[in-house]
């Protein structure tokens, strides 16, 4: 279980995020919505213990993430290519963190497996660096490095960004499956409603750094979401 | 685990975009660190023979001890401008199940990989058996060396926490001017002896262990704020150099007169004030206007017969001249970033390069300008400075971008200046050629035949026919970029 509590980020006076109180479940898959500069990136990014809070705590089970770094082990996360290693090949990324994560060489196969339809034979195998690499397999590399080494929850920025339809589609129903079978909290940040909705059991919408809807009836999540986009 | 770090660390430097682009250049400035620190450890061999010569019939460990507070002094400044942060790679690697504390130890113990950790071992391990071991033995040869080894590293670590802490604030440019002014105040003002006051800790260290275990304790304890401070501020937003100075630097009135060229100039001119590296040019642009204290105070290069030492034309262009010189010569690079920002433009790399001839003349008319002083040591000073303020912006300032624009590099403006040899190939060390000879080639003939005015008017009138001629010249630089901006274009989105 997450928690967030009166969670505020401020940069000098302008108050970025200010969020009372936010629970997700384990196995939850939690979608995160709102228009550019509503505080996503920033919420995950503290979250993570990337960004220093203003005041307020996170907890993950239990531990504050800014007083322990146990949890790490079993979060992962993609938000942007900042946190790949750029001057490693895919295959040298991956062998570097399955070390990390002290994974076996058949872990990691297995792992690499489930990716095998979304990365097109255009990741594994290939003589390029990460930082060649277009902005689609960089996103496709970071979300399988993401849910490496079996964890419990899984922060997705804008997973679907930048990925063509087939890919957002495979994309899609590996995270169904993933949730399905080993019980991964998803968080996933997405603009795309048609995906978010569709994946996710709740959608928070994110408001200049307040929550403003939290939807849990999927039936009513899109025509919803669709109200507040289309103004 | 830790292992697995190092060799992260190693295939980083191994594959960074500027090593691999040019590992010519890479080898080169190897082989130049190597022969500096051969120097370093040459001068160390003789050291206690050059003290000799300079102070004769005293004791030269103690004329050592009373001048090592200089060495430090120069360290620290030497250690402000040189040593890089440690902190950069860090955003790849928090958000993995690796302990901060891990991380941050690698990293500060990579950064104390570096040539700089080497110079004072080179320095004076030599002095240390050559003079102190005969008199006091093995063991206070070693505290001796000992004391001053910490003490120089104790300034490493400072000086990892001090520049994080402090860099480009108020504060940190006041402490670094009270060091240069404690420095001058007791070498040149005779305020106070600073040598004296220090002397007593290093003649302990001679025949004790205690200024060698006191100053050990001191790094640690330097190391341990260093280490502590870097853990706690181990936040994307702490990493991110918080940049004061990013919304200064509006538009210049003046070049608006210009046109599109004088807009495209106040565009280059914001570039350089809002990113780190410019920054360092222009400011190295303003220190090298006291260039001229150095060479024409000195009375080496006095000529007899009451002319002009050829010397001083040298420095004369350099005065004039440094900011072109400088930044001149990585011409396009300094646009990798939007370079087809300007090519996506009708007539926009002429603007761009019209643009940045207007800024260069600019600053050199500003470095002229603020020479004027000199003429304090001669009116000779100032026509040499008006002569070569002439070439430079007639004649140089055309040599060097045609030449800089021999395959232009990419680089990173965000990265400090020191140095970062990003975007410098081969072209840029050709540079100097011309730079050096070219004053010459005009100036020596006329001298030798005639005198040293008539060199003089000679470049003066040779810069004037440049200036003359500036339609035709630039049209060659434009013609050229122009020709090859599809190679230029490609290799700045590092594609080829």
């Amino acid at each position: 279980m997450i928690q967030v509590n009166e969670l505020k980020k401020q940069y000098k006076e302008t108050v970025v995020l200010d969020v009372d109180h936010l629970e997700i479940p384990n196995s939850e898959c939690f979608g995160l919505v709102g228009n550019n500069g509503a505080g996503k990136t920033t919420l995950f990014r503290i979250m993570l213990d990337l960004v220093r809070a203003t005041s307020g705590t996170v907890t993950i089970e239990g531990q504050d993430v800014s007083k322990s770094e146990d949890w790490k082990a079993k979060t992962g996360a993609y938000l942007d290519e900042h946190m790949l290693l750029t001057y490693l090949t895919p295959d040298e990324y991956f062998e570097t963190l399955r070390k990390i994560y002290g994974m076996s060489e058949a872990d990691l196969g297995v792992h690499l497996e489930k990716f095998r339809e979304l990365f097109n034979d255009e990741i594994i195998g290939k003589k390029k660096y990460i930082r060649d690499l277009s902005k689609g397999n960089l996103k496709k590399v970071g979300i399988a490095a993401a849910m490496m080494g079996n964890p419990e929850v899984v922060f997705l920025d804008e997973p679907f960004e930048n990925l063509d339809p087939s890919s957002q589609i495979r994309l899609k129903k590996l995270i169904l499956s993933e949730k399905e079978n080993s019980q991964i909290t998803f968080l996933i940040s997405s603009h795309d409603l048609n995906h978010v909705t569709e994946i996710c059991d709740r959608i928070v919408l994110l408001e200049k750094g307040k929550i403003i809807n939290d939807l849990r009836d999927k039936s009513a999540m899109m025509s919803e979401l669709d109200a507040y986009f289309t103004g | 685990m830790i292992f697995e770090l190092v060799k992260l660390q190693f295939l980083k430097s191994f594959r960074s975009t500027s090593f691999a682009k040019s590992a010519m250049a890479n080898i080169f400035l190897g082989f130049i660190v190597l022969v500096l620190l051969g120097y370093v450890f040459g001068a160390g061999i003789f050291l206690p023979k050059i003290i000799e010569l300079l102070a004769e019939g005293e004791d030269p460990i103690i004329v050592i001890n009373s001048y090592l507070i200089y060495f430090f002094l120069f360290e620290f400044m030497y250690r402000y401008f040189l040593q890089k942060l440690p902190v950069l790679d860090l955003e790849s690697l928090l958000h993995l199940p690796i302990g901060k504390g891990k991380i941050i130890s690698i990293l500060l113990a990579r950064s104390f990989i570096s040539a700089m950790s080497l110079i004072p071992v080179l320095l004076f391990l030599p002095s240390a058996f050559q003079i102190i071991e005969p008199i006091y033995g093995t063991s206070g040869a070693i505290f001796w060396i000992g004391s001053i080894v910490f003490t120089s590293y104790t300034l490493h670590w400072f000086m990892l926490w001090f520049k994080q802490r402090f860099e480009d604030g108020l504060i940190g440019i006041i402490v670094v001017f009270a060091i240069l002014a404690l420095g001058a105040g007791s070498s040149y003002m005779g305020w106070f002896n600073l040598g004296e006051i220090t002397k007593p800790i290093f003649d302990l260290a001679l025949s004790s262990p205690i200024p060698m275990l006191v100053l050990a304790i001191l790094m640690i304890g330097t190391f341990i704020l260093c280490r502590r401070f870097y853990l706690e501020n181990a936040y994307l937003e702490d990493l991110a150099e918080e940049d004061e100075i990013r919304f200064v630097g509006q538009s210049i009135g003046f070049f608006t007169r210009f046109g599109l060229a004088g807009e495209l100039a106040n565009l280059e001119w914001k570039l350089i004030i809002r990113h780190k590296k410019s920054r360092t040019y222009l400011m190295l642009s303003a220190f090298f206007l006291l260039y001229g204290l150095i060479f024409y105070t000195n009375p080496v290069y006095q000529s007899e017969d009451g002319g002009i030492s050829a010397i001083f034309i040298f420095v004369g262009v350099f005065i004039t001249g440094i900011f072109m010189i400088q930044y001149g010569q990585q011409f396009l690079s300094w646009n990798s970033g939007n370079f087809d920002f300007f090519l996506n433009r009708k007539d926009g790399v002429e603007a761009l390069v019209k643009g940045k001839y207007l800024l260069f003349i600019s600053i050199s008319m500003i470095c002229f300008l603020a020479s004027i002083p000199y003429v304090y040591f001669g009116w000779n000073i100032l026509l040499i400075h008006l002569a070569t303020f002439l070439f430079n912006i007639g004649i140089l300032i055309h040599v060097i971008i045609y030449l800089a624009l021999w395959k232009p590099k990419p680089m990173d403006l965000n990265k400090g200046a020191m140095f970062n040899y990003e975007g410098v190939g081969a072209a840029q060390f050709l540079i100097i050629i011309p730079m050096m000879a070219g004053p010459y080639l005009i100036y020596l003939p006329f001298s030798l035949l005639f005198n040293d005015y008539v060199g003089l008017l000679a470049l003066g009138i040779s810069g004037i026919i440049g200036i003359l001629s500036f339609k035709p010249l630039s049209k060659i630089i434009i013609n050229r970029i122009n020709s090859n901006r599809y190679e230029i274009s490609s290799s700045f989105r590092q594609e080829s």
